[in-house]
């Protein structure tokens, strides 16, 4: 019995009482529709043009770079070539680079996890204290790179705090020669990096519903137990987010090796900002950059692929 | 736990946030210093070297347009990062999804990669080693974060707020004006704070795409670094921490952190 | 005095029909609730009709024109919302003076309306305080005289109340059916408790799966529903496999059931010989000296009742009975059934 039927069967004096408007005609007029969809897309626009024309042609202009002659008095010339590829890829001294570049990626990651966990899981507990906490994680970000460099550069510096506590501690008689080492660019970059680290993975476990803890320890499990088998899987998506944006981060960095690294054997970063500005050879700087950014892509893939299992069952 | 074990932990902590304030501490202590070296710690307590850096012509030139460019910035991004954020909330689906992902994407790719792009890039539409130019990939690289932010707060607003408003018969501007943005003004500010100062600290993409006869204040410092190394170095660098001590201060006032 | 007709409503979301043809009807001043289990579409007809959704098909007539070309902001509906929707950074005046602002109305005027609907509402002394520091209940009320300050054409509800406890809900619905009353607002209100849908309308549409199974007064939903699921969501039934051996008038039949007979009332057109069910309201149950045997399965006792089941010719049966009047399970009693809580209808309509 359709609705209609049921409402034709109502009682005579109630059906008196809705005066027969004109006939029903099941139409409808969109006209009200179209509007509303295009509005998003004609506020996001600005930020689309910006986009595609200062960030996606940069990009495509880099690979179209990477194929041009080297000039003869300018960046670059008119020819096309994959000599540069060649050159990237054949040259020791930039393979050498490559690899001291990856490695420093590497320390650099496992530093920072080391030294975030703790305080994501610090700052995880929450609390009205912990505020003062995260304000200390935070203000390092609202810092530059440079000034904090420049903390370093003092401490580390040959009649610096550090060699003045070693030496008064009777470590050792004849201060150390720290900056300009590529501990010193590992140490610089790791401070740079942990707030990086700190804030995903604190994400990560504040998303972990308390319970289950209580679930592991009610079950018998002891904190550690509970840790290894319940909040660090959990964790991890947090931990991978981490993980990939501080690798990336730390192999392409800049100012850090340029402030605190020394002249001799350098990284990737260095090498690829002197052919740019050095030498005005923009093909052979665009091809190292591509280079530099295939490997990290490498590496990135090959990580999402060793732990995919884990991140799909501690998704969400 | 047991005590000792919450005593490591302390410890292990402690350590920990002592390494992350570090630099900033030492950096604004050696700032302080009244002798003549940079040095940790300080001796003796002045300012002069605050004054030697106001009356330092090419360091104060470098500040101003620091300032200039990183206010530009903010404006143009928080704007423009705002309509985005209000077009991301509209939609759903893929559309959401793709214009999240391109808008973070500045934020995901390598600074050193996206200065050398639009190294050559504006070369070659006629914008190279220009202000305009520099301003330009200021905001490119600063508008995920003004995004992120404004973004965030809109997630948090009740979308029956804006169903209300319309069926009281509020026009769309009406209800933006009234009740969007009253409600998600932290998040804005917050956009533009992180915005100013990501774009006023900003060295790679400035250092590549440095404009003619123009430094900015990380640029000057790094100059500075290379030559003459006496406080006033560290009182620059000292400027720029209360900045950031100031713009915690406000966003934790007007939105609290953790809502980040 | 606004009069509203709905027909052949549709609305899909991805593929998924949400509405599959709705079909309301209200006259003015009338109050018409939406009824139906979780799902069902009210809240999804209710937001076409407020013009939050753009409906796929059919049309809304309100005063013989169609509102689908109106927009949003131009339809002057009040709608009061399950959350309240109250605008956080705004004061209780604000709140309620805000659709009036946007009208660009002047101060004076806003002024004394707001006062007018607070009062109305019974919250006048608290328009200084922000939505939070309110009570549920208050919450709620400064919702509703926001709503009605615009003085709307259609009052749109929905599920007003689900937030409230059992006290403040009889409070509030007294409320809304009193303000609603007295101005003559033609209203919508959405709700999943048939209590308070029975209580506080002129008319209840029992919804299925985007259909409108029944739209009636609530005493004809209730004493005659059109099927076995509106029966059951508009209280407790029982359906029994019965027998149609005549008719008498065309809604009038004798029915058998195991070996006994009884004359009850039914939907027009049935014709005898086939099998029916039987829907039984619970108060139609009386035990007595003599009836159909049957056995006590179950019973419980409630404070101002008794309720329990019995199996009649090996079929369930609810009862429900004064507290004092001795059943105990496992007995056998004999039952009569009263036919004016009784209601025959085709097995198809099961
Ligand atoms: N925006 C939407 N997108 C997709 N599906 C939706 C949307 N809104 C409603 N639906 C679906 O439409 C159907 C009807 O939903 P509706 O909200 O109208 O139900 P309801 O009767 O109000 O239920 P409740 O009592 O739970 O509020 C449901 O299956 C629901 O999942
Ligand atoms: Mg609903």
């Amino acid at each position: 019995m359709s609705a209609a039927d049921a409402s034709a069967a109502r009682p005579a004096q109630e059906g008196a009482r809705v005066p027969s408007g004109r006939p029903l005609t099941p139409s409808l007029s969109r006209k009200g529709r179209g509007r509303l969809r295009a509005g998003p897309w004609l506020l996001a626009t600005p930020a689309i043009v910006l986009l595609v024309l200062f960030l996606g042609a940069p990009y495509v202009d880099m690979v179209v770079m990477s194929l041009r002659t080297a000039g003869h008095g300018t960046p670059y010339g008119t020819g096309f070539t994959l000599h540069h590829y060649a050159e990237a890829l054949g040259n020791p001294v930039y393979l050498g680079a490559l690899g001291r570049s990856l490695m420093l990626g590497a320390i650099v990651t496992a530093g920072c996890l080391l030294l975030s966990y703790p305080i994501a899981l610090h700052l995880a507990k929450a609390g009205r204290s912990h505020l003062f906490f995260y304000a200390i994680v935070i203000s390092p970000l609202l810092v530059g790179v440079l000034v904090r460099n420049f903390g370093w550069l003092i401490i580390l510096s040959v009649s610096g705090p550090l060699n003045q506590v070693l030496r008064g501690l009777g470590l050792i008689d004849m201060p150390l020669r720290l900056l300009f080492t590529q501990g010193a660019v590992a140490l610089g970059l790791i401070h740079v990096f942990v707030p990086f680290m700190v804030l995903p993975i604190a994400g990560a476990l504040r998303k972990i519903p308390p319970d289950l803890a209580e679930a592991s320890d009610a079950l018998g499990a002891g904190r550690w137990f509970g840790f290894w088998h319940v909040t660090l899987p959990l964790s991890f998506p947090g931990i991978q987010a981490g993980t990939i944006l501080v690798f990336v981060l730390s192999v392409s960095a800049y100012v850090t090796p340029a402030l605190l690294g020394g002249q001799g054997r350098t990284f990737l970063s260095i090498l690829t900002v002197q052919e740019l500005l050095g030498s005005f050879a923009w093909p052979l700087g665009a091809t190292l950059a591509l280079v530099m950014a295939a490997a990290m892509g490498l590496v990135v893939l090959g990580f999402l692929a060793a732990t995919r299992r884990l991140a799909e069952r501690t998704a969400r | 736990m047991t005590v000792p074990l919450r005593l490591g932990a302390g410890f292990v902590l402690a350590l920990i946030y002592g390494f992350i304030l570090l630099p900033l501490v030492v950096v604004i202590a050696s700032s302080l210093t009244a002798g003549e070296l940079m040095q940790f710690p300080p001796q003796g307590l002045s300012l002069r070297w605050f004054a030697r850096f106001f009356a330092d012509e090419a360091l104060m030139q470098a500040l101003v347009l620091s300032l200039r460019v990183a206010a530009v910035t903010t404006v143009a991004v928080t704007v423009i990062g705002t309509m985005a954020a209000l077009a991301h909330r509209a939609l759903s689906g893929w559309a959401r999804q793709w214009l999240r992902t391109g808008l973070l994407l500045p934020l995901l790719l390598p600074e050193l990669l996206t200065s050398i792009g639009l190294l050559f890039f504006l070369y070659r539409i006629g914008l190279g080693k220009t202000l305009i130019g520099l301003q330009i990939a200021h905001a490119v690289v600063t508008l995920p974060f003004a995004f992120v932010s404004i973004a965030a707060a809109l997630d948090q607003l009740d979308p029956a707020l804006e169903d209300a408003s319309n069926s009281l018969g509020a026009s769309g501007w009406d209800t933006f004006r009234h009740i969007v943005l009253p409600l998600v003004r932290g998040g804005i500010v917050t956009g533009a704070l992180f915005a100013f100062v990501t774009s006023f600290d900003m060295f790679t993409v400035s250092f590549l795409l440095k404009p003619i006869g123009g430094n900015t204040l990380p640029l000057a410092l790094f100059d500075y670094l290379s030559y003459d190394y006496d406080p006033t170095a560290a009182a620059a660098a000292a400027v720029s921490v209360v900045l950031a001590i100031a713009g915690v201060v406000v966003i934790e006032k007007l939105v609290g952190l953790r809502n980040l | 005095m606004t009069e509203v007709r709905i027909a052949g409503l549709r609305k899909s979301f991805g593929g998924q029909p949400a509405l599959v043809d709705v079909a309301l009807e209200a006259a003015p001043g009338e109050m018409i609730t939406l009824l139906g289990p979780s799902g069902c579409g009210k809240t999804t007809t209710l937001r076409c009709v407020a013009g939050f959704l753009a409906p796929d098909g059919g049309d809304i007539l309100v005063d013989g024109r169609s509102i689908l070309d109106v927009p949003l902001r131009r339809r002057d509906f009040g709608v009061v919302f399950q959350n309240y929707a109250l605008f956080p950074h705004m004061t209780v005046t604000q709140n309620v003076a805000y659709g009036l602002r946007v009208r660009r109305i002047g101060a004076a005027e806003i002024a004394s309306r707001v006062a007018a609907s607070l009062a109305e509402v019974g919250l006048t002394g608290l328009g200084d305080r922000l939505p939070r520091t309110l009570s549920g209940g208050q919450q709620q009320r400064v919702a509703l005289a926001r709503a009605l300050v615009i003085h709307p054409r259609l009052l749109l509800l929905d599920e007003p109340l689900a937030n409230l406890d059992a006290q403040l809900r009889q409070e509030m619905r007294a409320l809304i059916r009193a303000v609603q009353r007295r101005q003559g607002i033609t209203a919508f209100y959405v709700t999943h408790d048939q209590a308070e849908a029975m209580a506080s309308s002129d008319r209840v549409a029992v919804m299925e799966r985007g259909r409108v199974a029944q739209f009636a007064t609530p005493r004809e939903i209730y004493q005659r529903p059109v099927s076995r699921y509106v029966a059951a969501f508009t209280g407790e039934a029982s359906a029994l496999a019965v027998t149609l051996r005549a008719a008498h008038a065309p809604d009038r039949y004798t029915v058998g059931l195991g070996d006994a007979q009884m004359e009850v009332p039914g939907a027009a057109g049935l014709s005898p010989g086939s099998r029916h069910f039987l829907m039984v309201r619970p108060q139609a149950v009386t035990f007595g000296p003599s009836g159909i045997p049957a056995t006590v399965r179950e019973v419980a006792f409630f404070g101002a009742t008794q309720q329990g089941e019995v199996e009649l010719a090996g079929q369930a049966l609810r009862f429900v009975t004064d507290p004092n009047e001795r059943v105990v399970a496992g007995e056998t009693v004999h039952v009569t059934l009263d036919p004016a809580h009784a209601w025959l209808m085709p097995e198809a309509a099961a």
